[in-house]
């Protein structure tokens, strides 16, 4: 058995084409091909919505998925569920599609490879603050580094990367080590268990897209609970002066 | 493993706009008509609500009226059962009285044809009788009845007692002293001096006498004075036979 280098496992490895920096690789191949799928099959969809109760299948697919989507922002943040779900309901969509493609014969799931996974935990990490300021202010957002006090500000900083970086290693260790678990099953026991390993491959492809949407929505819920305790602190300000 | 970084920033610019791209085609759109599919069942709820709500104030307006309808149904057929009973007794009592009416004219006209017919049965009868006895009296006694009768008139004269007499005379004196004695047939002068002795010598004397024939008198002679009266007639007899004979025509009526 040959034994592969981390640099041969990855899509990144695979340049279609390559100008000066610019290059095309297969990440990017399969996921315009995802975007495509998506971007399509939601236009096709919604073209002709129906407010009535003679909706079609597919609309009511949509719908439970963005109805559980929507729910479960909700239970997290109790208010403003709907400001949050292009960003954690297309992380969820994105990285779905992507693992549930493995199964077409020669689809390789962007999120197998690093660079895309980094992408969209870089886009969770600006996203936290932007919507932490957003609602409660830069000031308000900044003082929160401080709590409880000011020597634990370099330990939320570091919070914050290690979350994205965990985020990041999560999503690729996962698709990645599965597809290559898949490989390796093929060469030891083909037949029967890899196709097993295959179906199991789904379900972990799925619960991976449910695991960055939910973590990343409760990132933001987290940096969105200084929203509550701000009124709070004016108040015991106030009674204090 | 290195991290292409143009790859990197292509990703998270491909993420951004498939989160616009998203945002436009899928979300806006279905929450959309999620939103208002919720708004339009919220709406037809409420109308459903409203129409529930008008359904039952209508339901209860009809339901008083029904019973209103009901009320004065019953009672108009109280009334017009009330007023048909009344109708029919005045009806029933008008009935009866025409019919009480009817019944008393046909009675009276039956009571008058029967008098009629009687009437007649007894003139007939009386005819009849006379005629018969006349002709007995002639073939046996070789006697005219007309004599008889006479001295059946004279001898019931005759036979006055005293308390009679004094009678006949004060009516005799009341009535101006005249005396008219009717028969169905002619008196022969002999008769009438034997007649005119008979009463002077029974009654009184100083009275005329006025003679008069009545052919209704069937078969008699009869002297009246001032409301008395000595007579033989066969009348007597006839109205005897027609009680019974009225008697026994009522038997048979009562038993048809």
């Amino acid at each position: 058995m040959e034994v592969v280098s981390l640099n041969q496992i990855s899509p990144d490895q695979v340049i279609i084409w390559s100008w000066w920096f610019i290059t095309i690789n297969v990440t990017m191949l399969y996921t315009w091909l995802v975007m495509a799928i998506l971007v399509v099959g939601s236009w096709l969809v919604t073209r002709n919505l129906s407010t009535e109760m003679n909706a079609s299948r597919w609309q009511h697919f949509l719908e439970v998925i963005i109805s559980i989507i929507r729910n479960e922002i909700r239970e997290m943040t109790k208010r403003g569920a709907d400001s949050y779900i292009p960003l954690v309901g297309t992380l969820f969509l994105f990285i779905c599609v992507s693992n549930v493609l493995v199964i077409v014969p020669g689809f390789v799931a962007p999120t197998s490879s690093i660079t895309t996974t980094a992408a969209l935990a870089t886009c969770v990490f600006i996203a936290v603050p932007f919507y932490g300021i957003s609602r409660i202010g830069f000031g308000h957002y900044l003082k929160e580094y401080f709590q409880p006090t000011f020597i634990f500000f370099p330990f939320h900083v570091m919070g914050e990367l290690s979350r994205t970086l965990a985020l990041t290693v999560r999503l690729f260790g996962n698709i990645m080590s599965h597809e290559k678990v898949i490989g390796i099953l093929l060469a030891v026991t083909p037949f029967l268990f890899p196709v097993v390993m295959q179906v199991l491959g789904l379900l972990i492809g799925v619960i991976q897209a449910y695991i960055f949407a939910i973590l990343s929505m409760v990132y933001i819920a987290s940096a969105l609970s200084a929203e509550d305790d701000y009124p709070k602190e004016v108040k015991e300000e106030g009674s204090t002066a | 493993m290195h991290i292409n970084w143009f790859v990197f920033l292509a990703q998270i610019f491909n993420f951004l706009l498939l989160m616009y791209l998203l945002k436009r085609l899928l979300y806006g759109r279905i929450i959309k008509a999620m939103d208002d599919r919720e708004a339009n069942i919220a709406a037809r709820f409420a109308e459903a609500e409203e129409l529930k709500v008008k359904a039952n104030e209508e339901a209860e307006l009809y339901e008083k009226r029904n019973q209103l309808l009901n009320e004065t149904k019953d009672r108009m057929l109280n009334e017009a059962t009330m007023a048909a009973d009344a109708k029919r007794k005045e009806l029933m009592e008008k009935v009866r009285v025409e019919v009480d009416q009817v019944k008393i004219r046909w009675q009276d006209m039956l009571s008058r044809e029967q008098d009629a017919f009687f009437y007649d049965l007894r003139q007939r009868a009386a005819k009849e009788l006379y005629a018969t006895a006349r002709k007995a009296l002639r073939d046996l006694a070789d006697a005219d009845l007309e004599e008889r009768i006479v001295d059946e008139f004279l001898r019931r004269v005759k036979a006055l007692d005293e308390e009679k007499s004094v009678q006949m005379r004060k009516a005799i004196s009341g009535g101006g002293n005249r005396v008219t004695i009717q028969s169905a047939f002619g008196i022969p002068a002999l008769r009438r001096t034997q007649i005119e002795e008979t009463l002077k010598k029974q009654i009184t004397n100083g009275f005329t006498i006025n003679y008069l024939q009545q052919p209704e008198i069937v078969s008699g002679i009869e002297m009246r004075v001032n409301g008395h009266k000595i007579a033989w007639s066969l009348n007597e007899y006839l109205e005897t036979l027609v009680e019974n004979l009225t008697e026994t025509l009522q038997k048979e009526a009562h038993a048809a």
